[in-house]
């Protein structure tokens, strides 16, 4: 089981098309665990324009990010320290951990607006996916990950600055908090969790 | 253009200028609320005209008044036998049903099952419901075709006197908020809609249960001198140099310190929620094509 799990993975990193994770076939079709995120029934759009529910990551680690584009001080610093943490994955889970990046600028982070922030900052399609979605599914995803926030009267947006680590099942493992913090405890982490075997899925499916 | 700040929290007073009149203009624009169709609003629910909220904190580019429109809002909390409902409609947020994500293990703890109010049923069926989480109280809210209201409107309602616009400047209003406030939580909550209501007919605001609001997690920094340092400064952007706008209104600490020790899923014994909505929008169009 184990084994076809891995050779999936592998058969989905190694399909690099042009497509970023969220828009690729999901891994796995188990049924989501009481405290994934994954289950969220709220609708993202990506920068290549799709619609999709964070249950497609369903199978695959994900490091998550909240920022906004038009950022100067914080979220450069955060996508910096996704970009080391990526760095730092040692080579046996490298292509199974994912980078996710969701706005809170619902107004200006169009998805025109993502492709260009993925251009200039080189997030590769093979694991970033950069999202945006309503202002409510922001700030439940925020709540959800204790993230607050709030906009200021120039527009940008105070927050706090947390990356997230979601194991395979989408149950937050690890939250990274402040800026420039280094990476070797969330490195940790993901091994941890992607040497933990995930359950099979059970054969009878939940209603 | 101006040259580009060298740090976020680098003041432009023009724009801060230009909203405080805007706030103004708003506030000033309230008073004369009377064109509201007031006639249009249902039963148990309260018009609460436009107005302007001072946040206790805020950070150097946050807004000192905050202009807030007129809005909706419950005339009293939820009760739990409104909630017992919306769970009978809605299975998935029962007690056993309910995804540990969106609520924690003590989610309506009260009661004698996933649909059984216990031996004293009459009575809890009009308390304001508590142990709910946001995410619940926001379920029911879009069950209800409402929505919760947000920190903002919350504030300016609650800050309504019995007999003035601004509550702090009633001495009747502030007695009674430090009664409560002061008080510990009754082992067994009165009734919603108890008490005296405030100008606008809306009851409870202050005196049973405290409330989620919809944006309850905009708060940047807790409300514990303690958790202003060090670790504080790095996990939140832009926090320096904040001050508390009125450091005599201490309900409002307490609520902003609630509020931003809260997490979604969490359940309170002494913490509920009403719900909101926008004013409907007006059935013969006027001059503007304004809803």
């Amino acid at each position: 089981m184990c084994l076809l799990a891995t050779l999936r993975w592998e058969l989905g990193a190694s399909a690099a098309t042009n497509l970023p994770p969220c828009c690729r076939k999901p891994l796995t079709v188990a049924p989501f665990t009481d405290q994934s995120l994954f289950q969220l029934d709220s609708t993202w759009t990506s920068d290549v324009g799709r619609e999709v529910k964070l249950g497609v990551f369903q199978g695959r680690a994900q490091v998550v990010g909240l920022f906004f584009t038009q950022c100067e001080y914080a979220c450069p610093i955060i996508v910096h320290d996704m970009q080391r943490l990526q760095a730092a994955l040692p080579e046996s889970i490298r292509d199974r951990v994912d980078f996710l990046l969701i706005s809170f600028d619902t107004e200006r982070d169009t998805p025109a607006a993502l492709a260009a922030y993925r251009q200039t900052h080189q997030l590769g399609a093979d694991h970033w996916t950069l999202l945006r979605g309503p202002a409510d599914d922001v700030r439940e995803l925020a709540a959800l990950l204790g993230i607050n926030y709030q906009k200021d009267a120039r527009g940008q947006f105070a927050h706090s600055n947390v990356i997230t680590i979601l194991n395979a099942n989408g149950e937050v493992i690890r939250q990274q908090v402040g800026l420039n913090t280094e990476p070797q405890e969330s490195v940790k982490a993901l091994v941890q969790a992607l040497a933990a075997v995930p359950a099979p899925p059970p054969v009878v499916a939940r209603p | 253009m101006n040259p580009k700040p060298h740090h976020p929290v680098a003041r432009t007073t023009t724009p801060r200028l230009l909203w405080g009149w805007l706030g103004v203009w708003l506030w000033v624009g309230c008073l004369g609320a009377g064109a509201t169709p007031t006639n249009s609003i249902p039963a148990g629910k309260i018009l609460v005209p436009a107005g302007v909220y001072r946040p206790l904190f805020r950070g150097p580019d946050e807004l000192k008044e905050v202009p807030v429109n007129a809005f909706i809002l419950d005339a009293a909390p939820v009760t739990q036998g409104e909630f017992l409902e919306f769970v009978r409609a809605i299975p998935r947020w029962q007690r056993s049903q309910v995804k540990r994500l969106f609520a924690d293990s003590s989610y309506l703890a009260q009661w004698a099952g996933d649909t059984e109010l216990g031996p004293d049923a009459a009575a809890l069926a009009a308390q304001p419901v508590v142990n709910v989480s946001w995410f619940a109280a926001k379920a029911f809210a879009a069950w209800r075709g409402q929505r919760l209201p947000t920190t903002a409107e919350w504030e300016l309602a609650a800050g309504t006197g019995f007999s003035r616009l601004e509550g702090i400047t009633e001495p009747e209003y502030r007695r009674s908020l430090a009664r409560w406030y002061g008080s510990p939580t009754p082992a067994v909550l009165p009734a919603a809609k108890s008490g005296v209501p405030n100008l606008h007919g809306l009851y409870n605001l202050h005196g049973l249960v405290w409330e989620w609001t919809s944006d309850f997690n905009s708060a940047l920094i807790t409300g514990d001198a303690r958790g202003d340092t060090g670790i504080e400064r790095s996990l939140f952007c832009g926090a320096g140099s904040l001050g508390a706008s009125d450091r005599s209104n201490y309900p409002a600490f307490m609520r902003f310190g609630l509020r931003s020790s809260l997490k979604a899923a969490y359940t309170v014994h002494n913490l509920g929620f009403r719900c909101a909505q926008d004013l409907p929008a007006p059935k013969l169009a006027e001059n503007s094509p304004q809803p």
